[in-house]
This record gives structure tokens, C-alpha cells and sequence, in this order.
């Protein structure tokens, strides 16, 4: 049994999902969270759901909506669940109607009962299910409330003969459809919602129908129709004729099955929404809430933790795996690779595990509010001066927890181009990785500026990744941008959620830890371990200071020209947390803690510089792939990679001699 | 008169879709803003940008040059 999950966007298909397959994937509260098909084993039966990203409407816009089409066309699925928000049923039920014309097994879930029983929504379920000849169940999603009855109801849903709902579209497009199915006789799908997709100018099911019996015929079908309507309706187009037919249908199912009373109390979203999408202050609200945040991360509780944790790690932890290892006779070759490799290079980045939590904490409380959506709009008229989109915005601010869900993100929008604009700027966005190494140099430096310098780092990397979107679309051609948010109703962040979806981003960075860091800090000390004089040699004799000493040259005109920070950077293109490992290997020779060997090698303004390197100067290794695999060509990637480079080189430089012009040091 | 020109807080019928962006139409649509359907101004936001509007108990955020091509009239 394979169960396919549709909706409209943002109606709680992925929050189902995640109660009916006991797994977990990222939900938020904004249009576009899922763009790629997700499977799961369902938890109660024998069967497999997949969850398709949200539409309004099977003809696809946006490169996401096609999935979705693409999956109902393969046909390899044994029944449907169409959620429905129960507060907005009207132009739900224009998908659902679309599906049901499909003719699979299917039933309805009825979404957010609870938010429309605040809108004072009431329903007949059964009249409901009558009129639709499906099984309707009402649900909560968020919370679980009703799903184990909709898993009852979709096995036996599935015994039952599929439905059969037809809808009477008038005369001359019942013609039309019939003269298209004789046309389609060989097909193995539903003809008659082929043909119904075809007048809507669905283009999926347009290239199906047009290898199948050629182009010809079905294009002469369509226009005949749309030139009998336009005598009988005026200015009305055919998809126009088949949406307000639904719309009819719809309009008297609802009116009989559906009561509305005054809302038990007035909008709170709106009251909300006076004061955050308010006309002066949005922008100036959104940025305090961002400057709170870092200053909560920072200040507040992640860095004391952070701290605690470094003091933990460099001293008892150390000591006691030390003289554990002593007494255990080992060879002194591996203490060494163990104490000042993998405790110290490892470590060095653990200990940031905290702020990362916090940061995360409070982003994805944002997320699950629904405050994103307001941002998108906020922002829309500044990314519009970029050639950008304002729904842009919220893949740049996924990039802040890893660049490659950001890149992913950029699918939900429409037009191409601003979808390429925005893969090919979302490495700039600072990840948490580069988190790791504002922390190290913010802590030691800008002792009591944490968040305004680290903030500072943030606002540079918005500004830059505006300006190359500027400079990048330049060179595209002109293409109409389209901008359309919808603003759901906010709602109160539900804590298991905002628990686990911190977790999910965090843990990723936990595991990289433990893989990809540990081993590349191995080879690192390795590196620094062996020279030309044999095993064991003086740090500044190993190969690693040999090879980064040939390549410091080129950043001493950004301040930072030792082999060791050639030495960081050289290793941040794995990941940019190992760039804090390697300079846990190549400083904490001697014994000093590493804040202090570097308090000592950098200047504040060399720190500075070398932090607005970091931000800006390579995509990661893991990220160059999903570049790829997103713009489709090795030469957009090979560009981003290269942009990238330049751009980290001309800014440090100007940071750097700006700031001594000004007569920082 | 154009749903840019209402007054915030007055709501207005929609008379005429037509001749917005064929795209931003479909959108619209979809999200059941059609010819016929109540609209309410809630704000503009400054330096030209976005247009934010109720309709159909739903809010909607659009650009202000769409929002201009959109024809309503107050009852």
C-alpha cells in the first residue's frame, strides 16, 4: 500500500505525516516548507505515505508544484489523503476537487478543526462526506487529535470501490471532454480528468497527451472549446470557466454542510500584524528581534554554557584521558593524537554546541509562528531593488543553520530567475559553521560587543548577498517577477516541535563533528605531527607548516598572512567548523588554551578581517554538490565557487586597510 | 477605482482581474480572489512596496503594482 499526502500549502501535511510515520521532518508555518517528495514507513499498517509538497492546483507554477503532477501521473499509489484546512474550505476543496476527479481511493482529513471552531466554523462531517462520496474525518494535526481514525478510514477506503464523482462542466465543455477521451482511448489513466487537466493548460498533462496522440488534434479540441465559451461568456477563459464551475459546486456543499457563527473573539493575527507589518516599524521590529536573539545566544545563556564547556574540555577532561592513557601504557604517538588532535581539534568545535542550540531554538520559533511569511513581505521591496524576490528571504534565512536546505528552499519560488539569483547568493549566507569561528574570535577580542560584532557578520553577509543578486541579474535576462504571500494566522510555536526541529538542525551539526571533523582534524595533526625531520618534529618544521607557509603570502594583505590561518582556511573548505579544529592543532602546541595562543597571533582588526574571510570565501564541500545538482551546470557552480573566492578577497582587503586608515589596530 | 486608492480599513468588491499579470492572476485565483469576491485594504508599505489586503478571510500580500491593476467599487 502506498499513500499519497496532497493539500493545499501550509494546511499541516507534513505535521500528519510526521504523526502517522513516527518520523520526524522539518514543519513551519509558512507556504513552500516541503519541496521535495518525502517517504515514510507508516507506523500502524503495512504501507509506505509520501508526502508531496502543497499546491493550490494541479497545473504547476513553481518548479516544486510540478512533483506533485509528476507523482499523480506515474500512478504507482493505492489511495490518497487530501488535508483540508477547515478554516479556509472554499478554495481547498477546489484541489480536492481536482483529486477526486483523479478516481483513487481517497479520504479527506479536515486540518485545524480547532482554528475554525475559533472562526466559529461549524461542520456536518457526514453531510460533507456525502455530497464528496469520500470519508471525511476531522483531525488537529499538530497534535494528533483524530489520525489514528483517518488511518482507520483510509484502510478500508481501500477496499472500497474507487469514487466515482463526475461534475457537470456544461455542454460545450462536456463536448470537448468527451471528444478528447475518444482521442485518449489507449490510455491507461483516467481519461476524462486527463482531458479536464488539459483544458486547464496543465503542462505536464499537455507534453503526456501530446507524445501520446500528437499535438494537433488535442490543441484544435481546446481552442474549439475556448472559442465556443467566449461566445457564450465573453472575456471568461477555459480554465476561468472550469474553476468557477467548481467554484458553484463547492459554494453549495459548503452552504450545506457548513455553519458560520461570529468568531468567539477578534483576530488576534490581526491586532499582531498591525504592529509587525506595520508600515515605519516592521523592518526596525525585525531587526531588534534578530539583535535579541544574538544577544540572547551570545550574552545571555549560550556563551557562559559554551564557555563551562571549554573550561570542561581543556582542563579536567584532558587530564583525566591523559593520565588514563598513561597508565594504560600507550604509545605516546597516540596520547598525542588523541590530547592534542582529536580533543583538542574536536573539542574546540563541541564546545560550541550550545550557542548553537540557543540560536536555533529561536529561530525555529520563528519559523513555526508564521512570522517568516511577514518577514517575506517586510522585505520584498529591498529584495525587489536586488532583483530579488521578498519570499527570497526565507531561504537566505535557512542558510543561516546550513547553506544546503537554503539552496533546497529556493525551489518554492516561481520564476526562474529569481530561483537562480538566490541558489547562486546562498552561499554567502553564514551558516552555523561559521558560527564556530565568530564565537572563537568574538570571544577573545570583542569580549563585550559579542552580539553586535557577530550580528555585525550577519547584516554583512545580507548586504553582500543583495548586492551580487544586483550585480548577478545584470547579466539574466528580463523576466517578470510575481509576488504573492499568503499570511497564515500566527499561532503559539508548539515546544515539541520548536524541541525538534532545533534538534534536527543542530544534530547535523553534532554528527559532522564526529565524522567529517574528527577525521580531517586526524590528518591535520598528522600533518603537523610528521616533516621532512621525521615523526615528532617542532611544529613549525612539520609539512603542514611547510605547505601553509608557501600560501600565507597571498592573505598578508588582508592581515592574516601566518601559515597558520592559511592553515584554518585551507581546511574550512571541508567544513568551516575545521577551521577552529585546525587552529586547536596548529596553536595549542605548547599547552596554552587556545583562546589565548590566539588573543595573542591575531589583532582585533586582523580578527575582524579574518572573520569577514571566513563568512565569505568558499562554499563547503558539501554545499558545491547541492549547487550543482540545483542550477544543473558545472559552470554556475564552478562561477558561485569562484565569485565567492574574489569577493571574501576584495572585502577583507577593504575591511582591513579601511580599518587601519581609521586607526584601528 | 483601484484597490490601491481605497482607503485603509474599507473593504470594495473586485469589478476587474483582467489586466493583472497572467501569473500573479492565477495565484490570486487560486487562492480564491476572484472578479465578484469582497477585498479589504489593510496597508501599504512604504517606498512603493508591497500591498497587504484581506480577502476571503484570508491576508495577502502583493506587490503595489499588481495591487493598482486591480478594479474595485465600494458599495
Amino acid at each position: 500500500m502506498e499513500v499519497a499526502l496532497f493539500g493545499n500549502p501550509n494546511t499541516g501535511k507534513t505535521s500528519l505525516f510526521n504523526i502517522l510515520t513516527g518520523s520526524y521532518a522539518f514543519v513551519g508555518n509558512w507556504s513552500g516548507v516541503t519541496v521535495e517528495k518525502k517517504v515514510g514507513q507508516l507506523k500502524n499498517h503495512d504501507g509506505r505515505l509520501v508526502d508531496l509538497p502543497g499546491l493550490y492546483a494541479l497545473a504547476p507554477l513553481s518548479s516544486d508544484e510540478t512533483v506533485a503532477t509528476r507523482f499523480l501521473l506515474r500512478n504507482s499509489f493505492t489511495s490518497i489523503i487530501n488535508i483540508v484546512d477547515a478554516s479556509q474550505m472554499a478554495r481547498n476543496l477546489q484541489l480536492t476537487i481536482e483529486l477526486l476527479e483523479f478516481g483513487k481511493p481517497m479520504v479527506i482529513g479536515l486540518n485545524m478543526v480547532d482554528v475554525a471552531k475559533h472562526l466559529g466554523i461549524v461542520f456536518d462531517t457526514l453531510k460533507l462526506s456525502e455530497c464528496l462520496r469520500v470519508p471525511v474525518v476531522p483531525i488537529v494535526a499538530r497534535t494528533g487529535r483524530g489520525c489514528a481514525r483517518l488511518e482507520e478510514m483510509l484502510a478500508s477506503a481501500c477496499s472500497d470501490p474507487a469514487p466515482s464523482f463526475q461534475l457537470d462542466y456544461g455542454e460545450e465543455a462536456e463536448a470537448a471532454i468527451k471528444r478528447m477521451t475518444r482521442l485518449l482511448k489507449e490510455e491507461t489513466l483516467n481519461k476524462r480528468w486527463l482531458a479536464i487537466q488539459y483544458f486547464q493548460g496543465n503542462r505536464i498533462v499537455m507534453d503526456r497527451v501530446h507524445r501520446k496522440v500528437g499535438d494537433e488534434i488535442p490543441r484544435k479540441i481546446a481552442a474549439d472549446l475556448s472559442q465556443k465559451l467566449k461566445e457564450k461568456n465573453g472575456r471568461l477563459t477555459v480554465p476561468q470557466w472550469i474553476h468557477r464551475k467548481r467554484k458553484k459546486v463547492i459554494e453549495a456543499v459548503l452552504a450545506d454542510a457548513v455553519q458560520r457563527k461570529a468568531p468567539s473573539k477578534p483576530a488576534f493575527s490581526d491586532r499582531l500584524d498591525a504592529v509587525l507589518t506595520h508600515k515605519w516599524l516592521g523592518l526596525p521590529i525585525f531587526f531588534t528581534l534578530m539583535y535579541l536573539i544574538f544577544y540572547a545566544t551570545f550574552n545571555w545563556i549560550g556563551t557562559p554554557v559554551s564557555d563551562q564547556l571549554d573550561a570542561f574540555f581543556s582542563g579536567p577532561l584532558t587530564d583525566w584521558t591523559g593520565a588514563a592513557l598513561t597508565s594504560l601504557g600507550v604509545l605516546p604517538f597516540i596520547r598525542d593524537v588523541i590530547l592534542d588532535g582529536i580533543i583538542a581539534g574536536v573539542g574546540g568545535v563541541l564546545v560550541f554546541v550550545p550557542q548553537i542550540f540557543v540560536l536555533f531554538f529561536f529561530i525555529s520559533w520563528m519559523e513555526d509562528s508564521g512570522y517568516m511569511a511577514r518577514v517575506a513581505l517586510v522585505m520584498d521591496r529591498f529584495m525587489q531593488m536586488a532583483g530579488l524576490n521578498g519570499k527570497a528571504f526565507i531561504p537566505l534565512v535557512i542558510g543561516f543553520g546550513c547553506n544546503i536546505p537554503g539552496i533546497m528552499a529556493a525551489r518554492s519560488i516561481d520564476q526562474p530567475k529569481e530561483r537562480l539569483l538566490t541558489i547562486l547568493i546562498s552561499p554567502l549566507m553564514s551558516c552555523s559553521a561559521r558560527l564556530t569561528v565568530y564565537s572563537l574570535f568574538a570571544g577573545v577580542f570583542f569580549k563585550s560587543h559579542q552580539a553586535l560584532v557577530v550580528l555585525s557578520l550577519y547584516v554583512l553577509s545580507i548586504a553582500m548577498a543583495l548586492i551580487m543578486a544586483k550585480i548577478f541579474s545584470q547579466f539574466m535576462k528580463k523576466e517578470r517577477s510575481v509576488f504573492v504571500v499568503e499570511l497564515p494566522p500566527y499561532r503559539l510555536p508548539n515546544l515539541r516541535t520548536i524541541i525538534r526541529s532545533t534538534w534536527d538542525k543542530a544534530r547535523g551539526f553534532v554528527r559532522k563533528a564526529m565524522t567529517f571533523i574528527l577525521g580531517g582534524t586526524v590528518l591535520v595533526w598528522l600533518l603537523s605531527y610528521t616533516g621532512p625531520g621525521g615523526l615528532n618534529v617542532a611544529i613549525n618544521h612539520s609539512f603542514l607548516a611547510i605547505v601553509c607557509t608557501a600560501i600565507a603570502p597571498l592573505a598578508a594583505p588582508l592581515g592574516f598572512g601566518t601559515w597558520q590561518a592559511a592553515s584554518g582556511l585551507i581546511t574550512g573548505f571541508l567544513a568551516k567548523e575545521a577551521v577552529v579544529s585546525t587552529f586547536g592543532i596548529v596553536y595549542s602546541a605548547g599547552g596554552a588554551s587556545l583562546t589565548d595562543v590566539v588573543g595573542q597571533a591575531f589583532t582585533p582588526l586582523q580578527a575582524y578581517s579574518f572573520m569577514v574571510f571566513t563568512l565569505l570565501y568558499i562554499p563547503c564541500i558539501s554545499t558545491v554538490p547541492a549547487i550543482r545538482h540545483e542550477t544543473g551546470t558545472r559552470k554556475l557552480t564552478l562561477l558561485t565557487v569562484g565569485y565567492c573566492v574574489l569577493l571574501a578577497y576584495i572585502v577583507s582587503f577593504i575591511v582591513y586597510h579601511g580599518g587601519l586608515l581609521l586607526g584601528f589596530h | 477605482m483601484l484597490l490601491t486608492e481605497l482607503e485603509p480599513g474599507l473593504s470594495a468588491k473586485i469589478t476587474d482581474l483582467s489586466t493583472v499579470d497572467s501569473l500573479v492572476q492565477r495565484r490570486l485565483n487560486d487562492l480564491g480572489v476572484l472578479e465578484g469576491e469582497f477585498v479589504c485594504l489593510k496597508r501599504l508599505l512604504p517606498f512603493g512596496g508591497p500591498c497587504l489586503f484581506e480577502a476571503c478571510g484570508q491576508c495577502i500580500g502583493i506587490r503595489r503594482h499588481d495591487a493598482s491593476k486591480i478594479s474595485v467599487e465600494c458599495e
